[in-house]
């Protein structure tokens, strides 16, 4: 085996033309050329070729070295063999010529790496962000509250199909006056920090939620499943424990926060923004969780202080469970509300009020907020 | 390669093979939810540069995917902590000064956002075009640049500036100064480049961006004449935009190819070594268009043979009766659903693959093809220099998603 190529030393940028052959205990390959100052000697098994080169007729080798400052473990210096007899047995004798070698400890460093980074987004997601935006929702001036949740519930009614804030509103005057004598009843003696405005809104969903500064919306699909007042009261003390808790604004500001953390995590591959709101729905409904039994508890004593017993947030779950809202295992993390049972338990535990229950509404009055969006079709 | 004095560099770069090594790392990237992205990075440039050949001598790129994943973990690391704040504290004064997340808050919150990630842009952009720098070789020999990202960004800022405020006439300005600092930091082994030449001579470059401003100018000035009830002035003045219009952009890549070969011309390396470069910009806008054309007309056709097929297939399916009664949820729906969003991802990773070998490759292949080096027996006294550990690898680059296409 013998031929020519030309050879660069790694040193300068000159180029040498050598000659090649094997050494007399084949093992090695050796380098001469009239321009090196000594014969090289290049031992078989280090030999390691470029890959992915644009020139099938042209074979750059160099030599394996532990010894570099480079990323690769390999010699500056490069043969560049063109001669097609000498690249055919260079690649019949050399299994190892296209190997990747990589450094001693390189697994250890990608792991701690990797480690480092999730270590990083998992303080930011569930402990940095959260307290922030805690901290920032309680800076945050009362009224700057109250028209942020405006915009907020404009939003939601556009995505309701309202062509106009306000066009999905239910407004009728006996309906309405029902909804304030309830909502007079829960908070009567209390001093909230926000004028409540509790609206309906024409929509089958069996559903209510709050938004930021005092704003309460409730979906006619849940007073048309409720089974009397006391369940819609129930609910709304709920969502009236978020308004206290500034729960909507938190959640508001901590989804700014992380949705800008996501975005740049999984920004940059095809189908990117689903992933960002799969994982974004995943934070917040383990920060629902909690929330979440804060604002029952919270209820459980608004109504025993109203005079309504706390188990009606009971039957309102088991309804809801009756429904089909309850989803348990793997799915159970992605709903924003913790697992019914649970919340169910703790409903009927609650201590019920001394002395006489009155229900919430007399029947007509219920009669009259069941029909607050017209009578139906 | 050497005439005399000269060497012509040459692009040899294939369309076939680098496509189907697009289109092969395009595939592992998919089914590796992103991750193999670096390494698919790291394998096209190792082809690109191994096609670009000056004094018979390829060029090598020596980078590693593994690097570039590491590079980019801990730069997302810093920019998500960063970021994450930012954006909570952003949403917090947006809703605290305006009231809501309404039109005027979310402007007003993206562009401040923006602003707050701009120094990272420009630190990124010096640090990637070092690392590439780092991971360049030829003959053996690398190249290497300084340490001076974040005098860069600061620089780059302050001249973006300057051409935004005088509403493009400095661009010439901040174009020149902004490659002058990276040439002059800017090394092959032990030999320097630096950046010759005056900010002014690229005023010349930039006559077609100022003949399109001006048709647009005097358009819309001949359309409100039209408008006042002269038609004659008025017709002339609506025919004129859209001309500016196209005009202009055609100067904005004159200004682009015609502006690089002149800061080419005027580098120097080793106070001996000059260039030569020559690149047409009827050339360059040329092959993009013809490749346009090939990569969309592939896809049309592929589409509409796909199609086709699957209409014949569920036609034939429907004629039988055999849709009625079908469960909705089962694999006789679900499959060709399948089948529908697997031949979309295929038709989307052809296609960028097809867009690098078909446009970019060649409009790189002309840009090295029209390139000679003056007096390149000089680089045979060039020396090596130390290795440089790169950093972030490009990290930063990647996480802003301004890498470019290779």
């Amino acid at each position: 085996m013998e031929g020519r190529a030309s050879f660069h030393d790694g040193g300068t940028a000159a180029r040498h033309e050598v000659r090649l052959r094997l050494s007399e205990d084949n093992q090695a390959l050796v380098i001469e050329g009239d321009s090196l100052p000594a014969p090289l000697r290049w031992p078989l098994a280090d030999l390691r070729a470029l890959g992915d080169h644009a020139d099938a007729a042209r074979l750059v080798v160099t030599r394996h070295a532990d010894h570099v400052p480079d990323a690769l473990p390999r010699d500056p210096a490069r043969l560049v063999i063109e001669d097609p007899r000498l690249i055919e047995w260079l690649h019949r004798t050399r299994p190892r010529l296209h190997r990747r070698d990589l450094r001693a400890g390189t697994g250890r460093r990608v792991a701690l790496r990797l480690g480092g980074a999730l270590a990083a987004v998992l303080l930011m997601l569930f402990v940095i962000l959260p307290s922030m935006a805690g901290t920032l929702a309680r800076l945050l001036p009362v009224e700057r509250e109250v028209a942020f949740g405006r915009t907020v519930t404009a939003q939601m009614e556009r995505m309701l199909g309202a062509e106009s804030p306000g066009s999905l509103d239910c407004e009728a005057p006996g309906g309405t006056a029902a909804l304030e004598a309830m909502v007079a009843r829960l908070t009567e003696g209390r001093a909230l920090d926000y004028d409540l405005r509790v609206r309906v809104l024409d929509s089958g969903m069996v559903n209510a939620f709050a938004a930021p500064g005092g704003q309460i919306v409730v979906m006619r699909g849940l007073l048309d499943k409720a089974e009397g007042p006391d369940m819609v009261a129930a609910v709304l003390a709920h969502e009236i424990g978020h308004v206290v808790h500034r729960d909507p604004t938190r959640n508001a500001l901590r989804a700014a926060g992380s949705v800008g953390l996501l975005g740049l995590l999984f920004g940059d591959f095809t189908g990117g923004a689903a992933m960002v709101l799969l994982a974004d729905r995943l934070i917040n409904a383990s920060y629902g969780q909690e929330a979440e039994t804060q604002a029952d508890i919270y209820a459980h004593a608004m109504l025993r202080d109203a005079g309504l017993p706390p188990a009606a947030l009971a039957e309102m779950f088991e309804r809801f469970r009756d429904l089909g809202g309850e989803v348990d295992g793997a799915l159970a993390h992605f709903m924003s509300h913790p697992r019914l049972s649970e919340r169910i338990d703790g409903a009927r535990a609650a201590p019920p009020p001394e002395g006489a229950v009155t229900p919430a509404l007399d029947p007509g009055q219920w009669r009259a907020l069941q029909g607050i969006c017209g009578a139906p079709d | 390669m050497a005439e005399g004095q000269y060497a012509h560099a040459r692009y040899a770069g294939d369309n076939g093979q680098l496509f189907w090594l697009a289109f092969r790392t395009g595939l592992l990237t998919l089914v590796t939810l992103g991750i193999y992205r670096f390494w698919a990075k790291t394998r096209i440039r190792r082809y690109i540069w191994s096609a670009v050949e000056l004094d018979g001598s390829r060029f090598e790129y020596t980078g590693t995917g593994l690097e570039k994943f590491l590079g980019f973990l801990m730069a997302v690391i810093i920019l998500a902590v960063y970021l994450g704040v930012i954006q909570i504290v952003l949403f917090y004064f947006g809703i605290s000064l305006f009231g809501g997340a309404d039109a005027a808050t979310s402007v007003v919150a993206v562009n401040a956002s923006v602003l707050a990630v701009l120094p990272f842009v420009f630190f990124a952009v010096y640090r990637a075009r070092r690392y590439r720098m780092a991971r360049t070789r030829w003959r053996g020999i690398r190249f290497g640049m300084d340490r001076n990202a974040w005098g860069y960004a600061l620089r780059a800022m302050g001249y973006w500036a300057l051409t935004l405020l005088t509403l493009g006439l400095m661009l010439p300005l901040q174009t020149f100064r902004l490659e002058q600092y990276m040439t002059d930091r800017t090394w092959f082994g032990d030999a320097r480049f630096r950046q010759e030449g005056h900010w002014t001579a690229l005023y010349g470059r930039m006559r077609h961006v100022f003949i399109g401003i001006g048709l647009i100018v005097l358009g819309s000035i001949g359309a409100a004449a039209g408008a006042a009830g002269d038609w004659g002035w008025g017709a002339a003045g609506i025919a004129a935009i859209p001309v500016g219009a196209v005009w202009l952009a055609i100067g904005v890549i004159s200004y682009r190819v015609q502006s690089f070969a002149y800061l080419a011309r005027t580098k120097v390396l080793d106070e001996q070594v000059g260039f030569h470069a020559r690149p047409e910009t009827s050339t360059v806008i040329l092959t993009w268009i013809v490749g346009s054309l090939i990569v969309g007309a592939a896809v049309g056709i592929f589409l509409a043979l796909v199609g086709g097929g699957a209409a014949i297939i569920f036609g034939g399916l429907a004629s039988t009766g055999g849709l009625d009664g079908i469960d909705p949820s089962g694999p006789a729906v679900l499959l060709p659903l399948l089948g529908g969003a697997m031949t979309y991802i295929l038709v989307f990773v052809a296609a960028e693959a097809g867009g690098l070998a078909l446009i970019t490759q060649p409009i790189l292949k002309h840009y090295v093809d029209t390139l000679t080096v003056i007096d390149p027996d000089a680089l045979g006294e060039i020396r090596q220099r130390a290795a440089d550990k790169g950093a972030d690898a490009e990290g930063f680059a990647d996480a802003l998603d301004i890498g470019g296409a290779i």
